[in-house]
């Protein structure tokens, strides 16, 4: 007998079970490598940019044709809506296909096979022509907001395992995606569909990567990551991702579990500016340390070009919060979704091995972020200025390891 | 170059003093858990009462070695139900009498132990 989730505070809007607090030494190791290697960047690494972004990579030359897949993508987004109209109140998969399986799953996926959901995207189906061109200052904020209320029904919502919350949103998502669709072509899929933007994004660290002129490339994921085109909004977009994983971490620590039960704001508000702060908190501490660094190395506008070396810690905290949920539940969603009465084994990771992956995952993030970063400063500061100038994402960078570490304890 | 170097060292001193927080964490056993109270005998044991929507004590830690007894008192001023999530135990709580619910946590892990009519999160159990 499984209780729909729904009810109280869940960490990630399915889910019995949440993550052990990381074993102290962990932390203490990661934030010491962390350091460890931010200085060895800082000293040791090239003086010239290396990373040559789009231009990067191997072409594969195997082109397919994608229709069928979006086909099958359409068909089973109706199967999962399918289940939360229709389904049980017990047991009920569609919330476990919706924020385990979709949600969660498009992370290990981008990172293998590059941008899918661009690949298996059914609103693709519709016809690409655009009616006008879709304003460059709109850039990705349509993206940022509605990741950002994703994120919210996910971590705030009253009950956000509920069907009628999730039918609502996946109501107002395909809505704004087809009329976006209708108006401005696939180019406002690109900047506008909050999961493409978050898949593309994961995407670029993938070494099967795609580049602009649509030719698949086998590249490293540094060059994938130098690809990434500054854009208004990119910078918020990532602080959604990192600031909405970040109050995930957060929300369940038990003075915020008290607070938002005893406050007077009620949970959902209190819940919201929760999130909100985290998501400001974030953007606050990236542009102040960027601005510091502009200041240093006497470079203008640096904010947007050093966002793509967010992306890896990004991915890196989503690793950290959702890699047993995935494991677990996801197992649980699949097995719900096909109709096989068993029960998933809540055990099937050591917790040893989830709190390795955590920390290993924050790392190896921070290291690639720092890489980028690198790279990045070296191609746009003066030589003279170059390390001096990186001193400030340095702070950036450590900061949200040490805070990324932090939430895990 | 040199004072970039001095820079970054004494930036890092910095650093290493501003992780110190880390150990300060809220999650150490028997530091601020108002409801852990893992007996020498090894089993969790907590009771909790919930009066005019607020539970007292306030939702904190219950953790417990995998494989031991947990105990879980419950006196709601209203009737509920109370559910142990992951492992899926409820029990119905009627107003003013205690309910207890007695398990072996045999699932790593963290939990949340809640009522279903408040929506209310009682303690989370931390099974290591």
């Amino acid at each position: 007998m499984s209780v729909p989730a729904g009810f109280g505070v869940l960490a990630h809007g399915v889910g019995a079970r949440s993550d052990l607090p990381i074993p102290l030494f962990y932390a203490y190791a990661g934030a010491v490598a962390a350091l460890v290697v931010s200085f060895l960047a800082l000293g040791l690494l090239w003086a010239d940019s290396r990373f040559r972004g789009d231009r990067a990579g191997r072409v594969i030359p195997l082109r397919l044709p994608a229709w069928p897949v979006r086909v099958l993508t359409l068909l089973l987004a109706l199967y999962t809506i399918g289940w939360l109209a229709a389904g049980p109140a017990e047991r009920n998969a569609g919330p476990y296909l919706v924020y385990v399986l979709f949600w969660v799953g498009l992370v290990p996926a981008s990172l293998l096979f590059g941008p899918v959901w661009r690949a298996l995207s059914p609103f693709r189906l519709l016809p690409g022509r655009a009616r006008r061109p879709l304003p460059p200052r709109l850039g990705y904020w349509p993206a940022a907001a509605g990741l950002l209320a994703f994120t919210w029904m996910e971590l705030v919502a009253p009950e956000p395992a509920a069907p009628v919350t999730l039918l609502v949103f996946l109501a107002l998502y395909g809505a704004v995606q087809v009329a976006g669709t209708l108006a401005y072509g696939h180019a406002w899929l690109e900047r506008g569909d909050p999961f493409e933007v978050y898949s593309t994004l994961i995407g670029h660290l993938s070494p099967i990567g795609r580049r602009a002129n649509g030719d698949r490339v086998l590249r490293s994921p540094f060059d994938g990551l130098d690809a990434i085109e500054p854009a208004p909004g990119l910078v918020a977009t990532v602080c959604v991702l990192l600031g909405g994983t970040a109050y995930d971490g957060f929300s369940t620590t038990p003075a915020w579990v008290a607070a938002l039960q005893s406050g007077p704001l009620g949970r959902t508000g209190l819940g919201t500016l929760g999130l909100l702060a985290a998501v400001a908190g974030v953007a606050l501490l990236y542009a102040a340390c960027l601005g510091t660094a502009g200041l240093i190395g006497g470079a203008r506008g640096l904010t947007a070009r050093f966002a793509h070396s967010l992306v890896p810690v990004a991915t890196g905290y989503l690793i950290a919060h959702y890699f047993s949920l995935l494991v677990i539940e996801g197992r649980h969603g699949l097995l719900l979704a096909v109709g096989v009465p068993a029960e998933a084994d809540q055990n099937a990771v050591a917790p040893g091995t989830i709190a390795t992956v955590q920390v290993l995952a924050i790392i190896v993030g921070h290291v690639v972020g720092v890489v980028a970063a690198h790279d990045r400063s070296v191609r746009l500061l003066p030589p003279a200025r170059a390390v001096s100038g990186q001193i400030p994402l340095f702070v950036l960078m450590v900061g949200y390891t040490i805070g990324g570490l932090t939430l895990l304890l | 170059m040199r004072r970039a170097r001095v820079a970054a060292a004494v930036l890092a001193c910095w650093l290493a003093a501003a992780c110190g927080p880390l150990s300060q964490t809220h999650h150490n056993p028997g530091n601020s858990h108002e409801v852990a109270t893992a007996a020498p005998s090894g089993t969790a044991e907590a009771a909790i009462t919930i009066a005019h929507g607020q539970v007292s004590p306030p939702p904190g830690w219950l953790e417990v070695a995998k494989g031991r007894q947990v105990t879980i008192t419950v006196t709601s001023d209203v009737a509920d139900e109370l559910h142990v999530h992951g492992y899926d135990i409820e029990a119905e709580l009627r107003p003013g009498v205690p309910a207890t619910v007695r398990f072996t946590a045999d699932l790593t892990g963290v939990f949340e132990v809640e009522t279903h009519g408040s929506g209310l999160v009682l303690t989370q159990l931390a099974v290591r």
